[in-house]
């Protein structure tokens, strides 16, 4: 596990087990974050959703077929060796980074000169371009929040793990006097999450819930084999989900990948 | 120096370097980004001070907390609305349709933001005196000649202050015609009345370590769903020592996925799976004595014996009597365990002879009133808004008077009144519902709309039913008025909401109570003085009264049986559990005859039950529609069904075909999606879209799955059934790749 210079790394785990699907999180962090709705949504590539739920299944004949479902914010990945983000590393226009301080992965849309090389280069479909502008017609703008800047064409946009909670926490922290603790920094969708299927926090501290629950027998990270080291985990007790978060064939066992190991 | 080739070169890689070790180049990048994003259409939302309220979503009974921002040019606004951690229904957490409010509530192409009349069949904005004006005029002359009664209302929740209104309203003026859109409560309640002599009961889920749930999406709507899942999150908190939740159900929805196991039984049957658990435990001697000692008790053993045997069951399920005998042996084993009915997987209130299988199913077991199993709940303390009113002698047109509990159905109703027999209807009143869009029966209740005379519509939205409306009285949402919700279907503990004004969005919008007391006011007479009240928020410190008055709960929020009542008394005529109940004649409850596919019909079409979608009685938000996976909705506008892909292939169907989905009610066009959890010979239907109102991002997208619903009337409760639809599907032309 890589860690940032202040040994702080803000990751989340996600119990697939009590993930029903609802879209809860998503509408949260859509509200949270002032994403825009166009006229039609039902053409992916163009829909933009910084929290997409996928649906998965297990491929078996009824009666025996299950379906499970990921939620995917941004893996704010650390790369192999605790430097090498995928998406960081291709931006020409420093308009991404990766927060030494938090472990977050960020986007500065205005810095952003749309030249999609991020969205090429993110394995997990995180990264949205904005080909339109977001109409906010008949009253839609009254809602928008003004804690998060709406964004224009032509720029990408992702998860921050709502990054100006964390800085209205900091800056509480610092005006107390005292430090960021777990309850004060938790990202829209894990408070939206009605099962508490997300769980949110400082993935090397020890007094954070993530901590423990990163180690459980029964936690991945999705396409491990890349070496992304993200910073989501999830969890399942069943085998297939497991399988499904890497490209297992059909002949191979599934095995905990070591994070942080070379290419 | 020479200005020679050499120099050139040294110039220009020396600019190069130049420029590379500059800030220039970044800093101008930097520039030019955000000067070209400086465009006057990209909003600038206005700052301020935050502050939060906490409220309740009276639809979802969602304890919520909203996030308001006041700012000095755009004044209050609501930004947000969030779970309520201290909530104690629902514990923090909402459900999509939640935080989704503030968009609905401030999208004018949705709203009804002015009263509306039509004159000479155009609509248009009116002042809400005139308004009232002419609904009171109208309802004055059909009182005045005699026609009371032709004067029918549709109204969502019975439970409600407006609910209480109405029926005041319809007493007082003197209709008998006033139905709720109905719902599982009614059916649970009938069902524990006839069983137990009780009407008030839950389902002890948290408590519970072993679950069956009977066809009922758990996991996908039912009661409140924020607490629900909370039960659940409850069941899975330790992966090694999880609780155990079984589901009956034909598809592999989302609680079949996430339950440990999975009965795929056939169609309607869950109610016999139930019963043929119930006879495993007794063949086995080990129901409860209370059982025993029930009247009927021998004529129901000899009964599930005769009916509902292993190896029948079996056959009749299509679920191996293996699994059938595990789950019974693990469902008695169990210290705390429940089965639980309740909603079907659109909505729909669910089939009488399903509850009672249930119901007997936990008394076989011995959970009536213990921990983690079916428990009593305590009467809401609330007081009635005034003397009872005795009901208008002219029977009603749905048929309730006859039926046990008087249990009304909106969509006989409509049969009745269209066919003019006994009597037609000369004017409608549709409070808070959209009967045009989700039906039960869309059609029908379109035709119904377009034929009565005169329709006025109460209603927050702008929806189908208004746009049909002669008037439309503009509801105000929770976030803008005072209202009240009361304990969520099969909940554990009573419970009630109360909400009140935090924000203003559109002035000439008020509650629905508002509206009913505004008109029972200009009806003057026997109406004003069966609702003497001067807004909702009187009417709600009436009703509240011994709840510790309106202030103090107001800013609570909410009143809530301490903890789950456990002990249990049955209120019988003989005191005893009845297996063969008095209200019933003293037999036992059959089940329905079966919708069976015909010939021409060969397939049966179900919903598909979903927290995205709903269950079609509330629009979605833009947000909402934004979830929606391209397994729902597909292609900009094509609903998506699931289907088997064995059915497909002996139909000549493939993924993503087009279809014509044709019940004898109506038809629909969809997309076709092979599905291996769909279950065979049945074809399964988003709930809760397409809609022909709402603006762009929800208007025509997706087909309406109530316009092919086909309803019946459930024979034990009489209430509107419209879980299986028999349906034929044919090629309509098209490929779209799902």
């Amino acid at each position: 596990m890589s860690s940032s210079s202040s040994g702080i790394r803000y990751g989340m785990v996600i119990d697939v087990d009590k993930c029903t699907g609802c879209g809860a999180c998503s509408v949260a962090c859509m509200s949270e974050n002032n994403i825009g709705v166009l006229p039609d949504e039902t053409d992916k590539v163009r829909s933009i959703t910084w929290l997409r739920v996928y649906q998965i299944d297990n491929h078996k004949p009824y009666p025996d077929t299950q379906i499970a479902f990921f939620p995917r914010p941004c893996q704010h990945c650390a790369g192999a060796l605790g430097h090498h983000t995928p998406c960081v590393s291709v931006c020409p226009a420093t308009a991404t980074d990766r927060d030494e301080e938090t472990g977050i992965v960020s986007q500065i849309p205005t810095r952003c000169i749309g030249c999609r090389y991020c969205v090429a280069a993110c394995p997990y479909h995180a990264r949205y371009f904005n080909w339109f502008d977001v109409p906010w017609p008949d009253g839609l703008d009254r809602p928008l929040s003004p804690f998060v800047a709406p964004r224009m064409r032509g720029v990408v946009e992702k998860c921050t793990f709502c990054f100006h909670r964390y800085q209205r926490a900091k800056n509480k922290a610092f005006v107390d006097g005292s430090t960021v603790a777990e309850k004060d920094y938790q990202t829209a969708c894990t408070e939206a999450c009605p099962s508490g299927a997300i769980t949110f926090g400082d993935l090397n501290n020890p007094e954070h819930k993530v901590h423990e629950l990163k180690k459980s027998p029964y936690a991945f990270r999705l396409l491990e084999r890349l070496h992304t080291n993200t910073a989501v985990y999830y969890m399942s007790t069943r085998e297939w989900v497991r399988r499904q978060a890497d490209n297992y064939l059909s002949h191979e066992k599934l095995a905990k990948v070591q994070a942080g190991g070379g290419h | 120096m020479n200005w020679d080739r050499r120099a050139f070169v040294k110039f220009a890689v020396g600019a190069v370097v130049g420029l590379q070790a500059s800030p220039l180049v970044p800093k101008l990048m930097d520039d030019v980004a955000i000067w070209t994003q400086n465009w006057s259409w990209v909003p600038d939302p206005e700052t301020g001070s935050v502050a939060f309220a906490k409220s309740i979503n009276p639809d979802t009974l969602t304890g919520v907390k909203t996030r308001l921002v006041k700012a000095r040019l755009s004044g209050k606004r609501v930004i947000r609305v969030e779970g309520d951690p201290e909530h104690p229904l629902s514990q923090g957490g909402v459900i999509a349709a939640d935080a989704s409010v503030p968009q609905k509530a401030y999208y004018n192409a949705m709203r009804a933001d002015a009263p509306m009349m039509r004159k000479e069949g155009v609509r248009g904005r009116v002042p809400a005196a005139e308004a009232l004006k002419k609904v009171a005029e109208k309802l004055g002359e059909l009182a005045k000649a005699g026609k009371a009664s032709q004067v029918a209302i549709i109204a969502d929740d019975p439970y409600s202050v407006t609910g209480e209104m109405l029926m005041r309203l319809a007493a007082a003026y003197g209709t008998p015609n006033l139905v709720f859109m109905p719902s599982a409560k009614q059916t649970l309640a009938l069902a524990g009345q006839l069983l137990f002599g009780q009407n008030n009961i839950g389902f002890d889920l948290l408590n519970s370590s072993y679950t069956i749930s009977f066809g009922t999406p758990l996991l996908e709507g039912f009661g409140a769903p924020v607490a629900t899942r909370k039960a659940f999150a409850a069941w899975r908190k330790d992966p090694m020592n999880r609780a155990t939740l079984v589901q009956v159900e034909p598809r592999s929805s989302v609680t079949a996925s996430q339950a440990d196991l999975w009965l795929a039984c056939k169609p309607g049957t869950e109610g016999v799976m139930a019963f043929a658990i119930a006879n495993l435990i007794i063949q086995s001697g080990q129901a409860d004595s209370a059982v025993a000692s029930a009247a009927g008790f021998d004529q129901f053993k000899a009964m599930l014996a005769g009916m509902y045997g292993l190896d029948k069951a079996s056959q009749d399920t299509g679920v191996s009597a293996a699994k059938i005998k595990a789950v019974a042996e693990g469902f008695m084993k169990a210290p705390k365990a429940v089965a639980v009915c309740g909603p079907g997987n659109s909505g729909d209130p669910g089939r009488l002879f399903d509850f009672m299988a249930v119901l007997a199913l936990n008394a076989v077991k011995g959970n009536l009133g213990k921990p983690g199993g079916v428990v009593l709940r305590e009467n809401l303390p609330w007081k009635a808004l005034g003397e009872p009113m005795a009901m208008p002698k002219t029977p009603s047109l749905d048929g309730s008077d006859d039926r046990i509990m008087g249990l009304d159905n909106a969509y006989d109703l409509a049969v009745a009144a269209l066919s003019g027999k006994p009597y037609p209807l000369e004017a409608l009143i549709v409070v808070g519902c959209n009967p045009a869009f989700s039906g039960p029966q869309a059609k029908v209740m379109q035709k119904l709309i377009d034929q009565i005379p005169f329709v006025v519509s109460v209603s927050e939205y702008l929806d189908e039913t208004a746009l049909m409306a002669d008037v439309v009285l503009p509801a105000a949402s929770f976030l803008e008025c005072w209202g009240d919700c009361a304990t969520p279907y099969g909940a554990s503990q009573a419970f009630y909401g109360v909400h009140q004004p935090l924000i203003g969005i559109f002035p000439q919008a008020k509650s629905q109570g508002d509206w009913v007391l505004a008109l029972a006011k200009e009806l003057g007479g026997k109406a004003a003085a069966a609702l003497p009240f001067a807004d909702t928020k009187a009417a709600l410190a009436a009703r509240t009264a011994a709840m510790g008055g309106l202030d103090a709960l107001a800013k609570k929020g909410y009143w809530m049986q301490a903890k789950p009542a456990y002990g249990f008394a049955f209120k019988t005529a003989s005191g005893r559990l009845e297996l063969t109940p008095q209200g019933l004649g003293g037999k036992l409850p059959v089940p329905a005859a079966c919708i069976a596919p015909s010939k021409e019909r060969p397939l049966l079409m179900a919903g598909i039950p979903s927290l995205r979608t709903g269950a079609g009685q509330q629009p979605l938000s833009p947000y909402q529609i934004k979830i929606l996976d391209n397994v729902t909705l597909a292609h900009k506008d094509q609903l998506v069904a699931e289907i088997n892909p064995k059915t497909a292939h002996d139909l000549h169907l493939g993924e993503g075909d087009v279809v014509e989905i044709a019940s004898a009610a109506g038809k629909i066009k969809v997309g076709l999606h092979l599905y291996h959890g769909a279950a065979p010979g049945m074809v399964f239907v988003p709930v809760g879209l397409g809609h022909t109102a709402f603006g762009m991002y929800l208007k025509d997208k997706g087909a309406n799955f109530f316009e092919a619903v086909e309803v019946a009337a459930d024979p034990g409760s009489g209430l509107p059934q419209w879980a299986l639809t028999p349906v034929s599907i044919a090629k309509a032309g098209g490929v779209s790749h799902v």
